[in-house]
């Protein structure tokens, strides 16, 4: 590694990752003792997290399942046949995924729930409707795994098969064909599926109430943690959760890894095809996808200005905007939505300045390391992944104890939720720049060398242009993830000063006794943040390079 | 044996109009003509992966005009091999059925079966997909400009190669080129369509 930037990026990246963890780790375990089986046995023996594993298991494995069956065939119908609109279905479709938890958890519970369609009305159907809720959230990435195999599959491929006896029957096709080239986009799907799943918070936090998962246990024995002499269960319990949830991610991200690159060599194809057919009846699959996609969307909005009176024991409805007017004046809140946005976006825009700058520079340092044939580009790629293997409230943790540990005081700092945004969101700026690196011809720079060009010039007129798509999706991914973070602002950030717009909603839900005007206000500032959101989507969307397929 | 009578087939423009052709029985033709002439529409509504607007082909006595494309007993080999990529040699021979050792060996790539797709050369490659073809035992070849990407001498070798396998097994073959050379190489009948 010969630049100084490069070095520099790589040591700050450790350190802002390493440093805080490592802390964490250290004052747990000092408190705690090193006793691993204590630590392990305390999830069953304590009543907080009693069958928090099996049910963790069982939701992110029931969930897996219900995306794949939900998201393949909407998949096949998108990339299979000519629809008019398709960039826009495509659009509504993979949207879920980048609205915050927190909105499809007031989404779903106001769709499903007694002031919705009430289907949600025992302890069973809570479980269905986490599933339903996850296969909402993650089907964007089954679309986005495997409609660019089925949209660019050479159709030679298809045509030679049904010349030769193996391809004659369906089965036939399916065998020799789709199984196999499907199943490494479908196996990667599933496996970010149950990644996404198994740490899940704000999701199981308000649609499961009364179960636990390993997330949820850390979020709330975790600021009981930490604390000499004081409730030392808790660290045993932040120590195992933590520590199972680890091994679980990494081995899923390993898994993942192996699958994608299985995944990318069986993608010959360069091009979208154009010569699709319409499928008319595909609509029974598209219109009742659209319709899940767009509905607890909808219903957010909607459940803003629907006010609830209760009159002579009677519930009935009126519209009106005094939740938008609540959410803004702060009545119900330490904060109003105005304030809370404020907050949020100042963290985004730290987020960003610092995110953006460090994730391009690691990019840039591992696709010098690749093509100086370096053995140490391999070990900086998958170390700047290290922080997809801790999940948010993880990371939120970390900060929380690993700060604890140096100062006490830093912990009322404003500026402190930053720094898991920073951890959260730096991988993904490398993720989105360094297939852009790798995919920039290299005779463009030579061309500028030799045109005499200076390296600062090189870098504003010609490598900055040129990669100005995936600068402005690694951006607004940035902005959005950082705006819509949940888990670790809400482990971090709770003063109710700072808090920003996901933590307000979840404390304006979190408001106990009833009040009519309760669930429009935090319908409201819900809306807010996804219309903030969406806007920002839709600006990913016009950049995003086509047919690459992938979570971005 | 092929007999195609009054086929026409038309997209924005015509690209054929009843067009008559007649093969016997291991007989090989080329057909030549410049570029979006309809040459290779022509092989594809032959072997129904193209409707044609009218006309009839008849294989072997047997209407194949409405026929799924999969009955018809024909095999193609495109313009670059269309190999499976998920699979080794043996395993898109296998797609085939019969003696993969017998057809690899036939085409001159003994102990291939085992090679990953991604390995073979241009002409290896091709030289695979003719004999996945030809194991597939079709009644006739129709042969989409197999040879156009590889260089002058290795097309040249091939040609002759190809030709001796098909005369070999005494199997019908038509060549779609826009190479004359190779053409006649290759054809015992050319015909030209404008």
């Amino acid at each position: 590694m010969k630049n100084i930037g490069g070095k520099l990026s790589v040591l700050a990246f450790s350190s802002i990752v390493l440093i805080p963890l490592f802390l964490a780790l250290d004052r747990l375990v000092w408190v705690a003792g090193f006793d691993p089986v204590q630590w392990f046995s305390a999830i069953e023996a304590n009543h907080l997290s009693q069958g928090s594993v099996g049910f963790t298991f069982l939701q992110a494995i029931l969930s897996t399942i219900a995306t794949i069956v939900i998201g393949l065939p909407i998949a096949w119908q998108l990339g299979r046949y000519k629809w008019r609109g398709s960039g826009l279905m495509r659009a509504i479709l993979t949207m879920p995924f980048v609205i915050p938890s927190i909105i499809a958890a007031m989404g779903f519970l106001a769709f499903v729930g007694p002031h919705g369609m009430g289907f949600r009305a025992d302890q069973d159907t809570h479980l269905w409707t986490l599933i339903i809720a996850h296969a909402w959230f993650n089907m964007a990435l089954v679309i986005r795994f495997t409609e660019p195999v089925l949209s660019t599959l050479d159709r030679d491929l298809e045509d030679q098969l049904r010349l030769l006896p193996a391809g004659k029957t369906l089965w036939g096709k399916l065998r020799n064909l789709w199984i196999p080239l499907l199943t490494p986009s479908i196996a990667a799907a599933a496996c970010m599926t149950f990644i996404f799943s198994f740490t899940s918070f704000a999701l199981v936090r308000w649609i499961t109430p009364l179960e636990s998962t390993l997330e949820t246990v850390l979020a709330d024995v975790g600021e009981r943690a930490g604390i000499s002499g004081y409730e030392v269960y808790a660290n045993d319990l932040v120590l195992a959760s933590s520590l199972i949830q680890f091994t679980v991610m990494l081995a899923s991200l390993w898994l993942m890894s192996w699958l994608q690159e299985r995944r990318q060599s069986l993608l010959p194809q360069a091009s979208e095809n154009s010569n699709l057919k319409a499928n008319p009846r595909g609509l029974l699959i598209l219109v009742p996808g659209l319709f899940f996609a767009l509905a607890p969307l909808v219903t957010v909005a909607w459940s803003s200005l629907r006010i609830p009176v209760r009159e002579q024991g009677e519930l009935t409805y009126h519209w009106g905007v005094e939740g938008w007017v609540e959410a803004w004046s702060g009545g119900y809140s330490n904060t109003g939505v105005g304030d809370a946005l404020l907050n949020s976006l100042g963290y985004a825009g730290i987020t960003l300045i610092v995110a953006l700058p460090l994730g391009w520079s690691l990019a840039k340092t591992i696709h010098e390391l690749e093509l100086s044939k370096s053995r140490w580009s391999r070990f900086l790629d998958v170390f700047t992944m290290l922080p997809f293997a801790f999940s948010a409230v993880m990371i939120g943790l970390g900060v929380l104890l690993g700060i604890l540990k140096l100062d006490g005081e830093l912990n009322s700092l404003w500026l402190l939720p930053v720094l898991p945004h920073i951890m959260l969101t730096t991988p993904f700026v490398v993720r989105i720049m360094l297939p852009a690196f790798r995919g920039l011809d290299p005779s463009y720079d030579e061309g500028a060398r030799i045109l005499g060009l200076s390296q600062s010039e090189r870098f504003w007129k010609i490598r900055l242009p040129l990669l100005r798509g995936p600068l402005l999706v690694a951006i607004t991914f940035t902005l959005a993830m950082s705006l819509g973070e949940f888990g670790a602002s809400w482990v971090v950030a709770r003063s109710g000063e700072w808090d920003t717009l996901p933590v307000l909603i979840d404390s304006l839900r979190s408001r106990t006794g009833w009040d009519p005007l309760i669930q429009p206000t935090a319908a409201a500032a819900a809306t807010t943040l996804m219309l903030i959101t969406l806007l920002l989507f839709m600006t990913v969307e016009r950049f995003r390079p086509k047919g690459e397929g992938g979570m971005f | 044996m092929l007999k195609c009578n009054g086929l026409t087939k038309a997209y924005s423009k015509v690209l054929f109009e009843n067009l008559d052709l007649e093969l016997g029985s291991g007989e090989i033709a080329a057909i030549t003509g410049p570029s979006g002439c309809g040459k290779t529409t022509l092989l594809r509504c032959i072997c129904g992966l193209e409707e044609l607007d009218s006309g009839s082909i008849t294989l072997n006595g047997e209407d194949i005009t409405s026929m799924r494309t999969e009955d018809r007993g024909v095999g193609l080999i495109f313009q670059k091999p269309v190999l499976y990529p998920h699979l080794d040699v043996g395993g898109n021979l296998r797609l085939a059925g019969g003696n993969i050792e017998k057809a690899l060996s036939e085409v001159g790539l003994e102990g291939f079966s085992t090679r990953s797709i991604a390995s073979l050369s241009g002409g290896e490659g091709q030289r695979v997909a003719l004999a996945r073809a030809l194991l597939a035992r079709p009644q006739i070849l129709l042969l989409d400009e197999p040879f156009s990407s590889l260089d002058h001498e290795l097309s040249l070798r091939l040609v002759e190669d190809v030709r001796a396998v098909l005369k070999l097994r005494n199997c019908s073959a038509i060549l779609v080129t826009h190479n004359k050379e190779e053409a006649t190489k290759f054809a015992d009948i050319i015909l030209e369509i404008f």
